[in-house]
């Protein structure tokens, strides 16, 4: 082997550790030490970095998996040993009933759940990369496959910021709702059971309901899934959802939407029984990481009473609260 | 190739200039190799360096050059996510998505020359690297799967990137260039 040739491949072990998701601590001066020996070191590090993270290789190697008689596949039945190639045809059937049990069994163990309580936010970095800050009170199921990316939103809001990758899509479920990209930043909030809000910040998404694909939306665009009928919202948006900064803007949203918003934030619940004030329409901007605050405006605006009790908040038409 | 540095001051404690001539150099390298935009080339290494400096003096660094390297991958994500943005206002959201032109053609000429150098490995070799690469598996998850060694998987990534490298046109001829 040349000089040169043995340089690349040290680089390229190099490469290989340092692009691992978890780095040993001994290996980042090592690896500083290997830098500083040699400009050519340097040189070849670059260029074996930017062809490791280039999409270029990404595309390549999508394309190369699909090329007719090379089983990489990510099945279990594998060249193992020769016999086994020898015999490839006779195991092909036996391959693909495998990769069918792992398409349906591995989905169910490699499901991640996370979870937030009430007044608490969490930022998490899937394993692709992708990023999703949840609000409180939020639960989020993921799943990252070989061969797809999902997530299902069980209740609360969270913000996407997906990595872009060619080949596997990201789907987002939100009870009926679903939102289908390749890589993008959109939010979705789940207000209730039947209800979806989504907004995108960037990119494009498909939002579809029950499996069919309703409309596509661009950046700067929401739309409103309620049960079941998605109306399409223009939306002058920031750099980032309204809720991370703990806002609400409300248009014609049922009171207990925002109830629920306002719950996200707070440690103490908040009951809301009446069914006539559940579904009172209201529109306005309310700070709802600041319960007491979001409640006043509240009262100011709409005919309401609200309760302060040691454990919960009680929410009642005006006129009913006097009943202790 | 000299680095601009005029807009870091050098304290007591930082690594001595010809440190960050060379790690200039070699972030310059890595993020021409990534875009083809020269603007974006000077702006990202420029802020890479200013924030290696800064974090430097925060704490101790494990590693300054793969910290670069994250903070410049970080940057070029960042520079992307605004160009595509900026198109995305002026009206055309569909092609918000698409890249320009001209690193269209750039693009699948690496990709048809690294397809090429990928059908000429031995298929095991490109298995691992789809493996490891696009499926994001660990070398324990591969090393298990495919019935090797953990040591069997790491040399089947280094060679399988040292052929792509290989076949990858200009970097000996680039170095060249520079000099």
């Amino acid at each position: 082997m040349t000089r040169d040739a043995q340089i690349v491949e040290e680089a390229a072990a190099w490469i290989d550790r340092l692009n691992r998701p978890v780095v040993d601590a001994a290996v980042g001066p090592a690896f500083d030490a290997w830098m500083a020996a040699a400009p050519r070191h340097r040189e070849v590090i670059a260029e074996l970095q930017a062809l490791w993270q280039s999409e270029a290789l990404v595309e390549a190697l999508g394309q190369s998996r699909l090329a007719p008689g090379v089983a990489t596949a990510p099945s279990v039945i594998t060249d193992r040993s020769g016999r086994l190639r020898r015999a490839a045809p006779r195991f092909a059937a036996a391959a693909c009933a495998m990769l069918v049990a792992v398409m349906l069994i591995v989905p169910a163990l490699l499901t991640s759940t996370y979870r937030t309580n009430a007044g608490r936010g969490r930022s998490v970095v899937l394993g692709d990369g992708s990023r999703v800050d949840m609000s409180g009170d939020t639960e989020l199921r993921v799943q990252i496959l070989p061969w797809k990316r999902s997530a299902e939103l069980v209740r609360g809001e969270a913000f996407f910021d997906v990595r872009h990758e060619r080949v596997r899509i990201f789907r987002v479920a939100s009870g009926t709702t679903s939102v289908r990209v390749l890589g993008t930043a959109f939010n979705v909030d789940r207000q209730s059971p039947t209800r979806t809000a989504v907004v995108v910040y960037r990119g494009a998404v498909e939002v579809g309901v029950a499996g069919e694909t309703e409309l596509v939306l661009n950046t700067g665009y929401g739309a409103r899934v309620v049960d079941g009928h998605v109306i399409a919202q223009r939306r002058i948006a920031g750099g980032v959802p309204d809720w991370k900064s703990g806002w609400f803007e409300a248009s014609d949203v049922p009171l207990g939407v925002l109830i629920d918003k306002v719950q996200r934030y707070s440690a103490r619940p908040i009951l809301l029984h009446d069914r006539a004030l559940q579904a009172l329409p209201i529109s306005g901007r309310f700070h709802v990481s600041d319960t007491e605050r979001a409640l006043q405006a509240v009262q100011a605006a709409y005919h309401v009473d609200i309760a302060y009790g040691p454990k919960t908040i009680a929410i009642r038409p005006a006129g009913e609260a006097d009943d202790r | 190739m000299p680095a601009v540095l005029h807009q870091i001051e050098n304290r007591a404690g930082d690594a001595p200039a010809e440190d960050w001539r060379a790690i200039a150099a070699t972030l310059r390298r890595y993020v021409r190799a990534r875009t083809s935009r020269a603007d974006v080339v000077e702006d990202v290494v420029q802020e890479t360096l200013s924030r290696l400096v800064h974090q430097g003096r925060v704490q101790k660094l494990l590693s300054v050059y793969a910290l670069g390297f994250r903070i410049a991958a970080n940057l070029l994500i960042d520079h992307h996510r605004r160009d595509s943005r900026y198109v995305a206002e002026s009206g055309e959201e569909t092609a918000s998505l698409a890249p320009s032109p001209h690193r269209v053609l750039a693009g699948r000429q690496a990709v048809a020359i690294l397809k090429e150098a990928l059908a000429a490995m031995p298929p095991l070799r490109r298995d691992v690297l789809v493996r490891r690469r696009l499926h994001g598996q660990s070398c324990a998850a591969i090393a298990k799967e495919l019935g090797l060694s953990a040591k069997a998987v790491e040399k089947h990534i280094t060679r399988g990137l040292a052929d792509l490298h290989k076949a990858m046109p200009g970097d000996t001829a680039a170095r060249e260039a520079v000099r």
